[in-house]
């Protein structure tokens, strides 16, 4: 066994020994991933878990390094820019990922990635397109019908 | 210092290149291609039969480029210092993947050579290989 692999299993059987904990928090994030376009209900979520809102918080914060609702927006962005590559427009894009306005979506989106939705979707479209061929390089979606 | 509080909220550094120090850049670019599956982006020479040479991950090649290194060709400290966390099994750095198994399992087909075997670690599952260049390199699944 290498240094790294007992250490490994130091912290394992250590900082990651109570399991209870750690299925409740991986089921948290799991419960998250499917529901990215749904409000966030930790009442729900920490009802089902039998555990007050506020650890369960705690928890997720403790084992995942950020807050439900930080990841939740994290996942939400990710899957905003997947969509965005694959020609979404920006409004359809932004309701998918559960924003509840163009404008706030676009706020965020840009705050994350430095761009708006928009350029960003634009950006991509040009780095496609200059890695292909001539003559494949005419389908570009309609990228005018909403502004970000 | 009225300039420099300005330029504050005007320059942004970016994370572009993440650097992993190869005792051979052929055989590394090799690896990580035909093996891990990345893509060649940069290939640049720079004298010394050396290269500035990086590969990105297929789904993300604007994103953050892996530069394949010829340090510990070239600077003996670089070489001393990689050789250690290579006998004590420490990753050099990491990627993520959405299945650790399904890795190991493919991985393994190709006769890559690990030193950790799966492993759950907190919310994460985590294994260790050698990159066959000097290094070890951790593979990370989110649980």
């Amino acid at each position: 066994m290498t240094y790294y692999e007992s250490e490994v299993n130091r912290i394992k059987n250590t900082v990651f020994a109570n399991q209870g904990q750690l299925d409740t928090v991986i089921g948290l994030k799991n419960y998250i991933d499917g529901h990215l376009d749904q409000d966030l209900n930790l009442e729900l979520m920490a009802h089902l878990r039998f555990v007050s809102k506020f650890h369960l918080l705690r928890l997720f914060k403790r084992y995942y390094g950020q807050t439900p609702k930080q990841y939740l927006i994290e996942r939400r962005v990710e899957k905003a820019k997947a969509y965005l590559r694959e020609g979404m427009r920006v409004q359809e894009t932004c309701f998918a990922v559960g924003f509840e306005s163009p404008s706030s979506f676009s706020l965020l989106f840009k705050r994350r990635t430095g761009k708006s939705p928009r350029a960003y979707q634009k950006e991509q479209f040009s780095i496609r397109n200059s890695s292909l061929e001539f003559g494949n390089c005419n389908k570009e979606p309609n990228l005018n019908s909403h502004e970000s | 210092m009225e300039i420099a509080i300005k330029n504050q909220t005007l320059i942004h550094m970016r994370v572009s290149v993440l650097s992993v120090p190869v005792l051979n850049q052929e055989q590394a670019l090799k690896f990580y291609t035909e093996i891990l599956g990345f893509v060649k982006k940069l290939d640049i020479p720079v004298g010394n039969d050396s290269r500035w040479l990086t590969v990105v991950s297929p789904d993300d090649q604007e994103g953050t480029q892996v530069l394949l290194e010829p340090a510990p060709i070239h600077h003996e400290p670089t070489k001393v210092y990689q050789q250690s966390l290579l006998e004590s099994g420490i990753p050099w750095t990491q990627f993520d993947v959405d299945d650790v198994e399904a890795e190991y399992d493919r991985l393994s087909k190709l006769g890559v050579e690990f030193s950790m075997k799966p492993t759950v670690v907190g919310t994460s599952k985590v294994v260790v290989f050698k990159d066959t260049c000097g290094n070890n390199l951790q593979l990370v699944e989110a649980l």
